[in-house]
Parts: C-alpha cells; structure tokens; sequence
C-alpha cells in the first residue's frame, strides 16, 4: 500500500539545515498494523506527516497505491488524503467550537456525503465507539479517553483505508490508553492499515511490526507477527 | 462541465451544508470570547452609524434645489462689484432687471422670475400671525421651480394679484384643513385682500429658498425697487433656453449694464457687473450677500473626513482583532486542512464570518442610527429624513457589508488559509514579524487620526469660547432690538422713541439700518483729496447711537441736538475708515465725504469711533460710515440695569401704543451674537461628539490588542514572576511596547493637526492663538487614555498566579 524510496526531507532556517530524513525507505503492506519508535526529535511525526500527506519530502519518493504522490499539488493531495486517510492525535485536535456529532461530522462534508448518509454513518460510528450518548456534549466536557474516541471515530468515518495514528495514548491514563489501543486493533483486524507513531514499549506490542528510527533514519525493524 | 440533476443537487446540498457548519462555528467563536466580539461589533457599529448619519448630512447637503426638473437651465443674476480689489458678489437686484432680460435676451432668456422675501402681517377673522417667511413673487414662479401643488394650478394661481398660494401647513394653520383653504380670504398688512388659489406641498429642507405663503409681486409694482435700476431688494431666477449657454449670455451681461445703468453708473461712481449662478450651485455660494439658506462646503468635507476616518479606525480593529483571533484558530485551520477543506475553502470561511460580523454590525447600526436620529436632527438645526433615502442607506449598508466584510475578512483569511497544515496544528499559529508590524502599523494610523481629532476639537472649542467672550467694542448686554418692520412703526417710530425714553427703565433708545451682526449696506463715496470713488459698509442712525452701543469716541465728538445741522451736514467714522482714507483720527475731523447716492451736499467728518466688531467676527474689520440719513430698520433699546423682565414688558407697552394688529417681537442683542454662531456651535458640537467616538473606537482597538498581547505572553509573565518580577516591573513591560505606537502617532499627528487647524483658523478673521499647551494636552489625553485602557488588562496580568500561567504550556 506505502512505498517510500530514498525519503529526504530538510529543515531550513537562515543560519542551519536540519536534516528530518534521512534516505528512508520503508513499505507498509495493506492490512498491516505498523509502529514507528525512536527517540524524541528523530523524525517519527515528520515521517507520519508524509505519509498523511500533510507536508512534502523534499527528494525521493512515495507511491501510495502504485501512484507517486510525492509530487502531488495541494488539490490531489487533500483529495487523496480525505478519501483515503484517518488521523488520530495525540492532543485529540477536536474543534472546540463543534459538539461530538459535528466533529465526527466534519470529514462527511468535505467528501460531499449527503446528509442523511452522514447522518447514519455517524450514529453508527458513535455506536461503535460507545460515544452515542455524549453526541451532544462539546471536547471540553469530555475526559480525555472519550476525546480520543471521538477522534478515532472521527478518523474512520470515512472508512479510510489507512489511519495514522501520533502517539494516540500519549495523553491517556493506562486503562483509557489500552481501550483506544483494543479500537486500533479491532479497526485493523477489519482491514484497515494503521501506522502509529509510539513512545510506548506497552502500545507497540499490539502491532505486527515496530520500525525503530534514529537521527532520521530507520535503523531496525522487529517482526513481532 | 455538465452535472446531472442529481449530482448539482447533491453539490448545492454541500455547499449549504457547508455554509451552515461556517455558521455554526462563526457564531460560536463569537459567543465564545465575548471581549473581542464586543470590541468588534461595537467598534463597527459606531463606525457605520456616524457614517450613515453623515451620509444623510452630506446627501441632503448636495441634494439642495436637486428636485427642480428645470434646475439646469435656472440661473440666479448676480451682481459683483470691487470693494478694496476684492470681489463682492451680491444677490440682490431691482424689479426692472427682469424685463429687461427678458426683452433684450428673447430666444436665450425664457422665463425671468423675481423673489423677493418678506415679513408679513396675516391675519384671518380674528387671529393675526406674522408671517417671516412669505415669497413676494412673479405670476411664472410655479413654473420655473417645482414646488408641487397639491390643489390649484401652477400656471394660473398667482395670474391675479389679489391671489394668495399657501403651504399645506400654513393652510391647517389658518383653516384647520386645507380643504377648508381653497377660495377664502386673507389679509396681508391689515390692507391687502387676498384669495387662496393655490396649496403648495411643504418646501423640503433641502431647497434654498424657503416660504410659507406666496404672493403676487404686481401687488407692490409702486414700490421704489421695482421702479428704480438702482434700488435692489429682490432676486431674480431666469430659465435659458436648452440651447443656450450660461457663458453666451454672460457675455452680453456688460453691454447690458451699460446699456440701462451706464448712466447710474457714471453718475454715483458704481463699479459693478453680473454673472450667472447656477441654481444648483446657489445653496454653496457662501460669499454671496443674500438670506437664503447656504450651506459650507468646508463644513461637508469635514465631516466627510470624519465619517471616512471613524470607518478607517473600526475597519483596521476589525482586521486586527479578527486576525488575532483567527491566529488563535490555527487548530482549526489544520484540522479542517487534514480533513480535506483546500484553501478556498478556508477563505471562504473566513470572509463568511467577517462578511456575517459586518452585517450583524449593519443591523446594529439601524437600529442606533434610528435612535440618535431625533438628537442628531436637533443638533443640525433641521430634520434629515429617512423616507427619501432608503434606497441609498440600503445600498449604502450592502456596499459596507460587502467592502468593509471583504476587506477586513481578507487578511486572516489568505494569510490563515496558506499554513500548511502541520504548521496549523503544531499550535498557536506565528501571527510572524510582518504581521506584528502590520499591527502597530495600524495602531499608529488610528491613534494619529485620534490625536488630530483631539487637537482639532480642543482648537475649534477655544475659538468658539474665544468669539463668544471677545471684546466686541460695543456694549450687548441689557440691549432690547425691535424690528421695524410694519407700516404702523414705521409711521409712529419717533413716537415709540420718545415714549420709550420716558420709561425709567430705559437707559437709551436708537433707531437705525441694522444692529451689530446686521444689515450694513455698501455704498460708494466722494471723499476729500481722494479722485477716485471710494466703498464703505454704511450705518444710517440717529444721534443717540454711540450712546446706545456704548461705542468709544477717540477724536472729535458724537453727533449732538446741540447742532441741529448734524443731521444734514455730519457724518461719524470708525478707525478703519481713516486708516484706509489715510488719516490718522486727529485728521480725519472736518474733512469732507459724499456718498454718491443718499447725499446731495457734502458732510463733515464730525468723529471717529474707535473700531467695534460691527459684522461677525468671520469677517475683517470694515470701513464703516455712520450718517443721520433717513434708513431706520430696528430699534435698539438699552434697558437700566436691573430687572429685565420689567424693562421688555415696558418696551411691549409703548409697542402696542403705537401699532395695532402685529404681534410685538423682540430679540436681545447678545442672543443675536450667539445666533450668528449658532451653526459654528452646531458643527462644533458635531464634531466633537464624532471626534469623541473616533477615540472611542481606537481605544477598542487598543485595548483588543492589549488583551492579545497579555494572553500572548503570558507565559513570560509567569516565567518572570517565578524569577522575582514585581507586579509594577509586569505592568510597565506590557505597556511599554504598546505605548510606543501611539508615541509614535502623536509625533505624526500633531504637525497635521496643527497644520490643519491653522487652515481652519483662516475662517475667522478673529482668531484665537495656538499655543503649545494645546498640543501638550492632547498629548497627555492621548497617553491617558491609551494608558487606562493598557493598565486594565496589563495590571490583571500581571496579578495572576504564576503557577496559572505556566501551567497553559
């Protein structure tokens, strides 16, 4: 499904160039569950961003689907990613302004869903996350596991083919972090492909494969299936 | 490209979709933070209501004499002579002009219509009213200007002279209902009997000339300013021909002059000639000597400025304060770009919301508009309607909407939209150097306009508390003026004199041409050892006027009954007129003048009166002639100190002695002062009010961006109260850079402001200085204010806990 060849992307102010990326080349298979490790600052998230499409490698390239996307303009890009793609952060991102429903809503508009499909679909994935009853209720009045969920439900109304999870549980106390990691697990034993970028020794043992990366470059993989 | 109906149906249901959720959020970011949006939509609103009531101002200014259907082929005849090398332009004319015109300028000149403004007694069975206001008018006058009917016709009614057209409120007045109106009679002068033939609609406040009644100028063919070239008291409307030229016809006028005044002119030493005005350029023609309503152009364009500035000053707020906010919206920026909104989609929100603001201030605005409306109409001393203009304000308020909305929406929108979305969401988005710069940029344009305006409003206050407090060189106080201005008066008014005299409340009575900040007629001169004729202002009085003024004689004496040739053979001058005549005072006395027209012999310079501000004080001081001839227009009374009430009630007594059926009328002459500058008062008090809202608005602003910018660093403010800042050292570091775009303001603005008003000052020929306090004043009510609106939020701050503070990272 992913295929990165000889990924670079720099980090340029007036006085230094910081390299992100390093000549990376990873492939993720469809229906595989995949964690990228490594220390703070060694282009974990920068990757992530690449692959969700959110920003651009400066060299190299990236097929998603057989398709070079590397070069794609801002149009294709967010036509692609809005199809295709779900993302789960660690800090949540729910709009303040929008209640649980509208959240979850959101990416139905912009795939020009009508709204009585919008409407099924969301219940149904509120349903499924055990979110239904705070459909109402705006981020704020939420505890942190329930923000999650509405973002993982968020992420997958689309029935995206890949989500792209930055460390999800990072700002979850263990029990809610382990509920979101058993919604990841079952998302993708339904076929969906994850990547997620993880500090957690914990969270990655519920993934096929973790590849561990260092000053911008990936240095091992472990196959834990 | 072709869509299906369901495909267009499914993309229309997106698009509303959409522009609901737009809605959804921009109303909630508005209740969200209630500050900003108060700050926002106040600031705006103040801003479109002044501009909404200065456009009413200035489209009724403009629109005078707009609704004659004729109007661009109507002249008036002006006659301009040469006073000093300066140009005079006068409106009056004799009744023989008209004729002529019309004789001499067959196939150019269609129509000549003559207006002459009177003051009337009416009465009706029983109940008398004077009538200032009445049109003594030719038969055309209906046909040249419209002024609709509402029954009657508008060729026919003033065809006979004993006819009368009266206003539809004039009707009510005397007849309860104007179908009552039609056919009945009226009295004009106790002696002339006139039928109603006509109702005219209420004249509009926006014509030049105004009238309650109209009647037939043939009624007074006999008086001397219809028979007589030089004796002027009327106007005169002529209508050309579609393809006639004003320039083709102004080109005869000097033949024409020749022609029936050539030998008035050889005769008395006049130097005159006549143009053409426009009508619709009438109701500006400030210089023109005439009492029909004007307006000031000066005035307009001030006020214009004002309306624009206050609109600058809540449109950069808007722009700030929204951008500010937005840049607290990167999340949602990145968000809606990670879930697929492209960058129009973002603009479009953007624009949206400020587009909604806007319109939401619009709303606003109405409703304050229609609230200040009756406060705003007293102030300008008539009604602007609302009616006539509603299309306009409506256009007016889209054109805002969609300007202001666009304009303002337009930098947070292109700049928020072009993060890239990893940017976005990394938090707080970098409103960047650029934009920081922008921002006090904007905070220096609006704080210059609020410094210019507070000089401007200071410097107009200390020149109207200058004029009103001036020494005028007469005495005003405790003096009672009479008109003169019926035939019984007329008649009996060396009766009424010497009645009044024998009052013991009255200290002295004069009769005269015109009181101070009256009516001073020019005339022209012989003058000894002067070959050429020589221009005057003229006061024709009576022995007791120095007295009654209190005027200073500084060399020779005042007229006296001592000599009884004085009335024949004397004349008084002031300084000026030796000055100009080249005299010191001294030498004036004995010499000889003649004025060309009202004296058949020479008189003696008998005393020169030291200078008094006989014309406003907008005018220079003039050469003034005061002669014993025969002109007496007003009766001048001053009373005995004391009980004022007693001394009008014995002045009424002695009124009615003498005049029957005219209700008796009397102003004071320092009121009469203050109403030649009731209308500078007005426009002063406008635009200190509007001046007051300007800064108003501008601190809204300030005290937005104080706000950011204490939320922006309050991380820095927790850091250094942890390392020991003192919550004085916190205020004093929030206020420091906020001060200094509006030092720098001041240091723009005061040389405009001073420049400004120094012009303005050009207006008067009494002045008052500009000292440096002034400006020293607005600065410190400047800093005051910024520093006020700083503290409140810098001290706030600075108060709270650090721990509070830090914890937001």
């Amino acid at each position: 499904m992913i295929k990165i060849t000889d990924l670079q992307k720099y980090y340029r102010t007036e006085e230094v160039e910081t390299v992100a990326l390093n000549n990376v080349s990873l492939e993720v298979k469809e229906g595989e569950f995949v964690a990228i490790m490594g220390p703070s600052g060694c282009g974990k998230s920068t990757l992530l961003n690449i692959l969700g499409l959110l920003d651009d490698p400066d060299e190299g390239s990236y097929l998603f689907n057989d398709i070079e996307v590397a070069k794609f303009n801002e149009r294709k890009r967010s036509d692609l990613r809005k199809h295709n793609i779900g993302f789960v952060f660690q800090s949540f991102n729910l709009i303040d302004e929008l209640t649980v429903y509208e959240n979850v809503e959101l990416p139905l508009i912009y795939t020009k869903v009508s709204a009585t499909e919008r409407k099924k679909r969301v219940e149904e994935v509120l349903e499924k996350m055990q979110i239904m009853h705070r459909r109402n209720h705006f981020p704020q009045q939420l505890s942190g596991g329930q923000q999650q969920r509405v973002a993982v439900a968020r992420a997958v109304v689309n029935n995206p083919k890949l989500i792209l999870a930055d460390e999800p549980t990072g700002n979850l106390d263990s029990s809610n972090g382990n509920e979101v990691m058993q919604l990841l697990t079952e998302l993708n034993e339904a076929g969906t492909t994850i990547v997620m970028v993880t500090h957690s020794e914990h969270d990655s043992r519920y993934t096929h494969r973790i590849i561990r990366m260092l000053d911008g470059q990936t240095v091992t993989e472990n196959i834990l299936v | 490209m072709y869509y299906t109906t369901a495909e267009s149906r499914r993309l229309q249901l997106k698009a509303t979709t959409m522009i609901k959720n737009y809605f959804k959020i921009a109303w909630r970011n508005l209740v969200k933070d209630k500050v900003f949006s108060v700050i926002n939509v106040l600031g705006l609103t103040i801003g479109i209501t002044v501009c909404m009531m200065i456009f009413l101002f200035i489209r009724n200014e403009f629109s005078v004499d707009n609704f004659h259907t004729q109007g661009k082929n109507i002249y008036r005849v002006m006659r301009a002579f040469d006073r000093d090398g300066k140009q005079s332009s006068v409106a009056y004319l004799s009744g023989p002009y008209a004729p002529a015109l019309l004789n001499d300028f067959k196939g150019q000149v269609k129509k000549a219509v003559r207006v002459s403004q009177d003051d009337n007694l009416v009465t009706i069975g029983n109940n008398s009213f004077h009538e200032k206001k009445v049109l003594s008018v030719d038969p055309d006058f209906f046909d040249l200007f419209t002024f609709p009917l509402i029954t009657g016709s508008a060729s026919n009614a003033l065809q006979n002279p004993n006819s009368v057209v009266l206003t539809e409120t004039t009707a009510k007045r005397y007849f309860g209902r104007i179908d009552n109106a039609m056919g009945k009679t009226i009295t004009v002068d106790k002696n002339l009997q006139l039928k109603v033939t006509g109702i005219a609609k209420d004249v509009p406040s926006n014509s030049h000339l105004e009238f309650d009644l109209i009647v037939p100028l043939s009624n007074y063919k006999d008086r001397s300013t219809m028979t007589t070239w030089i004796n002027n008291g009327m106007y005169t409307y002529i209508l050309l021909s579609p393809n006639t030229t004003q320039a083709q016809v102004e080109k005869q006028l000097p033949a024409f002059i020749q022609k029936y005044m050539g030998g008035d002119i050889k005769k008395y030493g006049f130097k005159f000639s006549l143009s053409l005005t426009p009508l619709k350029d009438v109701y500006f023609e400030n210089a023109a000597f005439d009492s029909v309503k004007h307006g000031n152009k000066t005035v307009v364009y001030i006020f214009l400025s004002i309306a624009v500035l206050i609109l600058l000053i809540a449109c950069i707020n808007f722009m700030n304060l929204s951008t500010i906010r937005a840049a607290e919206r990167s999340k949602e920026v990145g968000l809606r770009k990670v879930l697929g909104a492209l960058r129009n989609n973002l603009i479009f929100q953007f624009l949206g919301e400020s587009v909604l603001l806007t319109a939401i201030s619009c709303v606003l605005s109405v409703c304050l508009f229609l609230l200040a409306m009756p406060w705003y109409n007293q102030l300008l001393g008539y009604s602007l309607t609302v009616s006539g203009n509603a299309l306009p304000i409506y256009l007016f308020l889209v054109g805002v909407i969609v300007v202001v909305g666009i304009l303002t929406g337009s930098y947070p929108a292109f700049f928020l939209s072009a993060f890239s979305p990893v940017q976005a969401l990394k938090g707080k988005l970098r409103l960047g150097k650029g934009g920081s710069l922008f921002r006090e940029i904007f905070v220096v344009v609006q704080f210059s306009i609020s410094v210019f305006l507070i000089v401007g409003t200071i410097i107009i206050t200390k020149q109207m508390s200058y004029i009103k407090n001036k020494q005028l060189g007469y005495n005003k106080e405790q003096t009672v003026i009479v008109p003169i201005d019926n035939n019984d008066i007329y008649n009996k008014m060396d009766a009424f004199k010497t009645g009044l005299q024998n009052q013991s409340i009255v200290q002295s009575v004069s009769l005269m041409s015109g009181e101070p900040g009256g009516f001073f007629d020019g005339h022209t001169f012989d003058v000894e050892g002067h070959p050429e004729k020589w221009n005057s202002r003229t006061e024709f009085a009576d022995f007791e006027y120095v007295k009654t003024l209190g005027l200073k004689i500084i060399a020779g004496r005042d007229f006296s009954a001592q000599f009884p040739t004085d009335t024949t053979e004397s004349v008084l001058i002031n300084k000026t007129a030796a000055t100009k005549l080249g005299w010191t005072p001294e030498k004036a006395i004995g010499k000889w003048i003649q004025n060309t027209v009202r004296d058949s012999t020479k008189r003696r310079i008998i005393g020169v009166v030291n200078d008094f501000n006989f014309l406003s004080l907008k005018e220079d001081m003039d050469a003034l002639v005061i002669a014993p001839n025969m002109d007496r227009r007003v009766a001048l009374i001053k009373l005995k100190p004391g009980n004022i009430d007693a001394g009008v009630a014995a002045i009424k007594h002695e009124y009615t002695q003498v005049v029957s059926g005219y209700p008796f009328e009397c102003k004071f002459l320092d009121q009469q002062f203050d109403r030649m500058y009731q209308k500078d008062v007005r426009q002063q008090t406008i635009i200190s009010v509007f001046a007051g809202l300007a800064i108003f608005v501008a601190c809204l602003g300030l005290f937005g961006l104080a706000s950011f910018t204490a939320t922006k660093r309050i991380k820095e403010i927790g850091v250094r109260k942890v390392l020991g800042s003192s919550v004085q050292g916190i205020v004093v570091l929030l206020s420091k850079d906020l001060l200094k775009p509006v030092l720098i303001a001041t240091c723009i603005a005061l040389p405009f402001g001073y420049y400004a008003m120094d012009k303005w000052l050009q207006n008067f020929a009494y002045r008052t200085s500009l000292p440096a306090w002034v400006f020293l004043l607005a600065i410190v009510i400047t800093f005051l204010i910024a520093l006020i609106t700083i503290g409140l939020k810098a001290v706030k701050a600075a108060l709270d806990n650090p721990v509070k503070s830090l914890r937001t990272e």
